[in-house]
């Protein structure tokens, strides 16, 4: 009793500072716990001041506990302060901390008092006093400090683990292995059938917390993990406290809003509940339930996933910016549209920046876009329109709308000063980011106020906000919002001439860029009938009857109807550059046609025929306008002659469904004639027109008679079908010619 | 009388020159990760200079550190190895690869914090820590328990987890187990260390609160907030915390010893 001798003339930091070190001697060599403990007894009890209790109380704690000391060498120790634990457990309003320490000496006592009453049933007062400390500790279990319930779970399982069978798997230590096997049947103090009861009705104590699906995640986790060593090593409790852990749901909190605090406590409870059954599947084979284990294992990381899939996803993105700059590997590839978290505006003036600002990254908020030069700022603007998904341009151009709406709605409640109806309430109020949010406080939600409150809180709001003068005046935030209405382009600088023709001839050859996108048509296609509306089916040829008719109709005002005019009072070489829209559609199109004309004979036709069409509109007008079919249907024709050979028929449908041929026109074959091979294409050309176009007939004729005459090769052919439709013809020529001849070949002769 | 009074009030004030905060409650920490080597360690020289008391643990089965190609680690036994020896062994080996990857750095880090790398799995709780007196972070951790336990790795957490309930908590000692998520390379391990000084600070905080609750009055005059403990108030602090660490995931439960 050195120890406790000198107490009484110290202060109390100096006694606290004294037993310190003699704590360290017992931490040092574990024989001297036995005098230390002893030693202090006296200065802990309930009389003494706080420091010292507390002090005491975890000292003990600590020396019951203590690994370094055999079951053995504990029992003697535990005897000895079972006396002064039953007075601090007893005490009326001890303090929280000397109680918890006090519960968790008086867990790791009772194991050990047990065993010691199993050899020395005559030590009535020793079970005595653990009876009393056990009915107490019963007693504040529901109404102590948190951290001292949660210590009465843990002595409640250490009493059930003393109380009921053993299968012999616990490891023999810390009073683990003591249990209703070690109890004699006729033992004069313990009757294990009542132990065993008592055992079973502190255990639905404990899993109480679990049936009741309880949401107090520290009473969750404390009592989970005390059950992994009941169920693997005491086999009566198994089944029972197996199927009460697979029927509780850990994740019945995630319905309630997911608060950060929430957020910690789902994920805890979820886990823990998770972390024993992983444990009990891998340690406890046996266990008859294991398939279901396995099932609800599988069940709450689904849950889980679920639950916390978004969370994670942002999460990702936010840890990992690499991601953006083609961190492949880390990259997470999803299908789904990316939700578009857009926080309403807070209460106040507001810039036009934080207006369309989206983002909340905090740096990237503070970047100002106009360092960036306008031109790379077009182009940026330019390359993300065009990859944006549609969808998420919609949620972002939907929240700036909201916010929008939100700020009048807001400014016209503030003018009015009258509550508006609560539909009109703007975007929803995000829970984490409203300054002065809704009461998170669930348990305070009652629905039929709802939308009062909500009208109070947005009163409430544009009280505490800073003064706002009605949106008639101009205040400062609707000031910058009305700037944005009058914005005005600044005037185009002014064209000359060759900047016009410049552009338009890019817009012209735009106005081709579709015919290679656009798909071939089937290649029978149904006939619509009279009935058809040109350029309706939105297919290559209904482009083509586009142009044609863009680059034809003169009252489409792309003529240039006054070029004659201008043409001679300028000077062609500078009206050149010039050159009528139409026209250069025109080119264009003839170009078009040029490049494959074997498979665009069509295209020609068509275009041929709009242009005879408007020629015949112009005549029939009077106005000044140039004419255009003879010119471009002699051109398309100059165009094909010099590429065609005996095989290219599509020369005589392209004369025979053109709407009108001239002399000049028909002319144009005669030099086919020169090369033997198209003399025929040639000629069956021309006696297709004579045969099938009366109109055109005769000077169809004309054209063979002159190839009659003026190519020799090509007279047999000729002179067939000029016998058919012109006879007489070559007689009469080949008169003229004799006698022409005849005058030569006197001439020869002589 | 007098003889024992003098001799207690020697003692009292060597114990003063020896901790100035001796009268600040502390909470004890301890740090865990996969080979005690770069984040638990990181971990407990932050909350060592932070005046925590704290230990350390990794829970692999063995410490390996990067070799010069992922094929070939180097090894370690847990608990046998000493920082040093390691240091020198790879200083030994290839000092430009070793230098240039941080090892040496980093065990130059661990020699002066600890002897050597600790395995949770082999840990004794609750035998008396004396013979480290020298570890940083030793003072007010010679009972050899912790109340927090921080793991650096969610696979280290469900370790530590399994450990514990395998070991049938003997000591029937609450402990709250938390999960950080850090990445196992040296910035990251850098910024987690930060992170764990701030969750220690801000535990350590309630927990002097609630430890400042004295008596039998603070109990009695007890309304919701006065009744509620430290351990009641960890989510809470868990919840700020992990708003101000959105990239260090966290994962809590109450376990026991």
């Amino acid at each position: 009793m050195a120890a406790a001798a000198p107490v009484k003339t110290l202060s109390v930091s100096e006694q606290i500072q004294q037993l310190n070190g003699a704590r360290n001697l017992a931490l040092e060599n574990a024989v001297y716990y036995d005098k230390i403990v002893k030693g202090i007894l006296p200065i802990i009890g309930p009389s003494s001041p706080v420091e010292l209790r507390r002090w005491g109380a975890e000292f003990l704690a600590e020396s019951l506990s203590t690994p370094v000391l055999s079951t053995r060498d504990k029992e003697n120790l535990t005897v000895a302060v079972l006396e002064t634990l039953r007075s601090l457990v007893e005490s009326p309003n001890e303090d929280p901390v000397v109680l918890r320490a006090s519960v968790i000496a008086a867990a790791s006592a009772y194991p050990v008092i047990m065993r010691w009453i199993i050899h020395n049933s005559y030590h009535v007062e020793s079970w005595e006093h653990i009876s009393a400390i056990k009915s107490s500790i019963m007693r504040i279990w529901d109404s102590a400090a948190t951290p001292v319930r949660l210590c009465c779970i843990k002595f409640a399982q250490r009493v059930v683990l003393a109380q009921t069978a053993s299968n012999g798997t616990e490891q023999k230590y810390n009073g683990l292995d003591v249990s209703l096997n070690m109890i004699p049947a006729n033992h004069p103090l313990l009757d294990p059938r009542a132990l065993e009861a008592e055992a079973s009705g502190l255990l639905d104590r404990m899993l109480g917390i679990l049936q009741d699906n309880s949401s107090d995640a520290l009473f969750v986790d404390a009592t989970l993990n005390t059950l992994s060593i009941l169920i693997r090593s005491r086999p009566g409790t198994s089944s029972r406290i197996t199927s009460v852990v697979l029927n509780f749901n850990p994740l019945k909190l995630a319905n309630s809003p997911m608060t950060p605090k929430n957020k910690v406590l789902v994920r805890s409870m979820e886990k823990t509940t998770r972390m024993l059954l992983i444990h009990l599947l891998k340690r406890d084979q046996g266990n008859p339930l294991s398939g279901r284990i396995q099932q609800q294992i599988e069940r709450l990381m689904r849950s889980r996933a679920e639950i916390f899939d978004d969370a994670n996803r942002k999460r990702a993105l936010a840890e990992q910016p690499a991601a953006n700059y083609g961190d492949a590997k880390r990259q997470k590839l999803e299908v789904g549209v990316p939700q578009l978290q857009i926080p309403p505006l807070p209460p106040g003036p507001q810039s036009l920046a934080t207006l369309f600002t989206l983002t909340n990254n905090v740096g990237l908020q503070g970047f100002d876009v106009t360092q960036v030069p306008a031109p790379f700022a077009a182009r940026i603007c330019v390359k993300t329109l065009a990859s944006i998904d549609q969808r998420i341009l919609d949620q972002a151009i939907n929240g700036i709308r909201s916010r929008l709406g939100a700020f009048y709605v807001a400014a016209a409640a503030a003018a009015a000063a009258a509550p508006p109806p609560s539909e009109q309430q703007p975007a929803p109020i995000n829970a984490e980011t409203a300054p002065l949010g809704i009461d998170e406080d669930d348990d305070d939600y009652e629905p039929n106020f709802y939308a009062a409150e909500d009208t109070e809180q947005i009163l409430n709001k544009l009280d505490t906000a800073p003064p706002e003068k009605p949106v008639g005046q101009n205040t400062e935030a609707s000031a910058t919002l009305a700037a944005l209405g009058q914005f005005k382009l600044p005037p185009p600088p002014s064209l000359d001439a060759e900047a016009v023709a410049k552009v338009g001839q890019v817009t012209a050859s735009r106005v081709f860029g579709p015919l290679s996108v656009l798909e071939e048509p089937p290649l029978r296609k149904p006939k619509a009938g009279i009935n058809r509306l040109a350029a309706s089916s939105y297919d290559r040829e209904a482009w083509l009857t586009l142009i044609t008719r863009l680059a034809t109709r003169s009252t489409a005002g792309l003529e240039d109807v006054n070029g004659k005019v201008k043409g001679e009072e300028t000077g062609d070489a500078l009206d050149r550059p010039r050159m009528a829209l139409s026209n250069m559609i025109r080119e264009m199109l003839y170009n078009y046609v040029l490049e494959d004309w074997r498979r665009r004979i069509e295209v020609a036709v068509a275009w041929l025929c709009e242009e005879w069409y408007n020629d015949q509109l112009t005549k029939r007008s009077q106005i000044d306008a140039p004419l255009h079919y003879e010119k471009w249907a002699l051109r398309l024709v100059d165009g094909i002659v010099s590429y065609l050979t005996a095989q290219d028929k599509v020369l005589t449908r392209f004369l025979a469904e053109i709407p009108e041929l001239s002399r000049a026109l028909l002319g144009r074959l005669k030099s086919l004639c020169s090369d033997p091979t198209t003399v025929q294409l040639a000629l069956t050309t021309l006696l297709y027109q004579v045969m099938m176009r009366p109109p055109v007939r005769e000077i169809a004729l004309d054209t063979v008679a002159d190839i009659w005459s003026e190519y020799e090769e090509a007279r047999p052919l000729a002179a067939k079908y000029l016998v058919k439709w012109r006879p007489g013809f070559i007689e009469s020529q080949t008169r003229a010619m004799e006698a022409g001849n005849g005058d030569t070949n006197m001439a020869v002769a002589a | 009388m007098e003889h024992p009074n003098g001799d207690a009030s020697s003692s009292g004030a060597a114990q003063n020159g020896q901790r100035e905060d001796a009268g600040e409650y502390k909470l004890k920490f301890c740090t865990v990760c996969a080979s005690n080597q770069n984040r638990s360690m990181e971990g407990h020289l932050r909350l060592a200079e932070a005046k925590f008391p704290v230990i350390s643990f990794g829970t692999g089965s063995l410490v390996r550190l990067p070799g010069p190609s992922i094929s070939e680690p180097n090894v370690y036994k847990f608990n046998e190895t000493s920082y040093d020896s390691i240091y020198r062994e790879l200083e030994a080996k290839d000092p430009r690869l070793y230098r240039a990857n941080g090892l040496l750095n980093m065990l130059d880090r661990n020699r002066v914090v600890k002897w050597g790398p600790e395995r949770w799995q082999d840990w004794q709780i609750g035998r008396p820590r004396v013979e480290h007196k020298n570890d940083q972070g030793s003072d007010g951790m010679e009972g050899g328990i912790a109340d927090i336990v921080v793991t650096c790795e969610e696979r280290c957490w469900d370790a530590v987890i399994d450990d514990l309930l395998s070991r049938g908590s003997p000591l029937n000692r609450p402990v709250h187990v938390i999960n950080i998520d850090i990445k196992d390379n040296h910035e990251e391990a850098s910024v987690g260390g930060k992170a764990m000084v701030d969750l220690a600070n801000s535990l350590n905080k309630v927990a002097s609160e609630e430890r400042a609750k004295i008596g039998a009055s603070a109990f009695d005059s007890a309304t919701g907030l006065g009744r509620s403990g430290f351990d009641e108030r960890v989510p809470d602090v868990l919840a700020e915390w992990q708003e101000r660490w959105p990239n260090l995931p966290s994962t809590w439960t109450l376990a026991w010893f």
